[in-house]
């Protein structure tokens, strides 16, 4: 009798045997494998309880090193829209872009804003694919939508910092410098695109532009 | 309690069932062979692979004409053009499907009957899943291996026991007296047979294991969401530095934190357009239901999207599966960004795992051996390349007098412990 239960023991432990690996296994030197400074994904909730003072956070208004001054214009309060229409008037601080920052542009473009504006800028990237993607809602044209293509810089701007409608905040995706180089690489864009399409229609003038987004408003 | 219909209509219900099915039958034996010949290399019934799956295919707009799928079938290019369903499949599988210009309606009738059939087959025996039928297929194979070579074990002791026993038999008639044999578990030759044995196999395992230890390949936890990279990199094309930026310009490649899912998420309540989710257990998973994990950790209330506060968002605990030892110095930002390793190198086919698992080895000898074979990007002159290669003045003049043709990272310190263990 006992003879049959291990044997029947054996056999199920073969035959129900998964190879899946859900557990990480042991180490020959756990000191020497797992850091005993706390490293980057560590739990950190008990480290107050440990007396060690730790913040995840820069100081409020930190600028990194190398990166450009924070935007002056604040959030809207919910249901606001006063600090939106005010960014209108902020100017990008950042120079004409150099061919090479101009290529890291698109490349933060592609990474961050193709899966919904899509690779070329014409609202219909992986997610939306004409209605048969998984995201319920048509991203903006960047390039076709009038209302994007005279939108000041500073207003895309807020709208990448904070969000807009169903678009997130890209602030923890993208530092003060690569957000004005993004829409710095999206402003090119719509000015090739109107360019191509200045050759047919009369250029149109910044004032239209204002006139507008006022008009929206 | 599962409440149980009146055996007379589940009896008439297979009369219905059987009539239909051998009314269908001869055609369907012909939808077999055409299937098999002509859809199967692309197509599933149940999944998607090269091509959409072709289960339920009627209940997808025109195809219920079959007609239609006729006119798709014999020429898809120019079908394509007046249709944005077959367009949008084409974006979602990247590519047309073949044409069958030979094919008729008659063949079109016979697939889809076939189809149906399978469809119908698999509704009445819903209790078998289908992982059951393929995955255990080896364990099986090993138990019939081990029994086989058990029964040829004893088979040969009996043998050898017999043997003893007449030679016995046959010594007792010459009247020979020998010495009685020492059994066979105290005979010196088996024992030291035996003992070698063991000591190979159990060096051989226990080598393995201790090589092994610490080393993680293959480690796939079961994470707080059922997140799956196929859905999110491989069939939505979300670039892996979306959610994992800092890889490029960092020593972690970053976990994302709840608010980049729900750049997304917010919009995207449940899962209704992808593939159906198995886990690795072979249970199907909700993926509405997970996606409803993921709010409650951002405090998100998909009725009420407007009222979202993202400061009150609680961490999720993602488990952390590639670990290299504290002793080990890795950046991703040096192998992304200046060695432009694609991640696939060494995380794998990320965009076709469901669950993600460890797909490289991380031991000492894996690095080293990439770092011997991988050569330098060593262009230092345009905006492209990388500057800082211009400081190997001897290497770069040994290839101008072609006495090396590349430079590999092992040449420029890849190999140096210091450049790791420090």
């Amino acid at each position: 009798m006992k003879k049959l239960l291990i044997i029947t023991g054996f056999i199920t432990a073969v035959v129900g045997c998964s190879d899946v690996k859900r557990e990480p296994g042991r180490v020959y030197m756990p000191d020497m494998a797992y850091s005993r400074a706390i490293e980057t994904y560590a739990d950190h909730s008990n480290l107050e309880k440990e007396g060690i003072n730790y913040t995840a956070k820069p100081v409020e208004g930190t600028v990194a090193r190398g990166d450009l001054p924070h935007f002056p214009v604040a959030q809207d309060k919910a249901g606001d829209t006063v600090n939106y229409v005010a960014s209108k008037a902020v100017i990008s601080p950042m120079a004409a872009l150099s061919a090479d920052e101009m290529k890291e542009a698109e490349r933060l473009y592609l990474v961050n804003c193709g899966i919904c504006h899509g690779p070329k800028l014409d609202g219909n990237g992986p997610l939306w694919k004409d209605g048969n993607g998984p995201y319920p809602s048509a991203p903006k044209n960047l390039v076709g939508d009038p209302v994007v293509s005279k939108m000041p810089e500073g207003q895309m701007f807020y709208s990448v910092t904070y969000g807009k409608g169903n678009m997130g905040s890209y602030a923890s995706q993208l530092s003060t410098k690569q957000r004005w180089m993004v829409i710095a690489y999206i402003k090119s864009q719509q000015a090739a695109k109107a360019g191509v399409s200045a050759q047919a229609a009369a250029p149109k003038t910044d004032s239209t532009a204002a006139t507008s987004a006022a008009a929206k408003k | 309690m599962i409440p149980r219909k009146p055996n007379f209509i589940k009896s008439g219900f297979f009369v219905v069932v059987l009539t239909i099915v051998s009314f269908i039958n001869s055609s369907a034996q012909d939808g077999k062979a055409l299937f098999n010949s002509k859809c199967a290399s692309c197509h599933q019934i149940f999944k998607d692979a090269v091509g959409p799956a072709l289960m339920n295919l009627e209940e997808r707009g025109k195809w219920a004409d079959h007609n239609e799928i006729l006119k798709w079938a014999n020429n898809p290019t120019a079908y394509m053009a007046k249709d944005p369903y077959t367009e949008g499949l084409k974006a979602k599988f990247g590519s047309v499907m073949q044409a069958f210009p030979d094919l008729t309606i008659k063949d079109v009738d016979a697939i889809v009957g076939y189809i149906d059939q399978q469809v119908a087959d698999k509704n009445k025996a819903p209790q078998t899943p289908t992982g059951e039928t393929t995955a255990p297929d080896n364990g099986h194979n090993a138990v019939i291996f081990g029994v086989i070579s058990l029964i040829l074990a004893i088979i040969a002791l009996i043998l050898m026991q017999v043997n003893s026993n007449l030679k016995k038999l046959s010594d007792d008639a010459e009247n020979i007296l020998r010495p009685d044999p020492v059994p066979f578990y105290r005979n010196k030759v088996y024992i030291a047979l035996l003992a070698f044995i063991l000591f190979v196999v159990g060096g051989y395992y226990l080598t393995k294991g201790a090589i092994n230890l610490g080393r993680q390949k293959n480690y796939e936890p079961a994470q707080p969401i059922f997140y799956s990279h196929k859905v999110h990199a491989g069939i939505n094309q979300i670039n892996c530095l979306y959610c994992h930026g800092s890889a490029w310009d960092s020593k972690t490649a970053g976990v994302p934190s709840v608010n980049i899912c729900m750049n997304c998420h917010k919009a995207i309540t449940e899962y209704t357009k992808g593939p159906k989710l198995f886990n690795e257990e072979q249970q199907e998973i909700n993926g509405t239901a997970e996606i409803a994990k993921l709010f409650k950790a951002a405090g998100f209330d998909p009725s009420k999207p407007n009222a979202w506060d993202p400061s009150k968002a609680k961490p999720l605990e993602w488990i952390k599966i590639h670990n290299l030892p504290d002793h080990v110095f890795f950046s991703h930002a040096q192998h992304v960004r200046a060695g432009k390793v694609q991640c696939q190198t060494c995380h794998g086919e990320i965009t076709a795992m469901d669950e993600v698992k460890q797909f490289s080895e991380l031991s000492m000898g894996w690095c080293i051996n990439c770092h011997r074979e991988t050569k330098v990007d060593f262009n230092y002159s345009d905006s492209t390349g990388n500057k800082f290669y211009s400081i190997y003045e001897k290497f770069h003049n040994d290839i101008k007098a072609g006495k090396m043709d590349s430079v590999t990272v092992k040449d420029i310190g890849g190999l140096e412990c210091q450049k790791c263990h420090y």
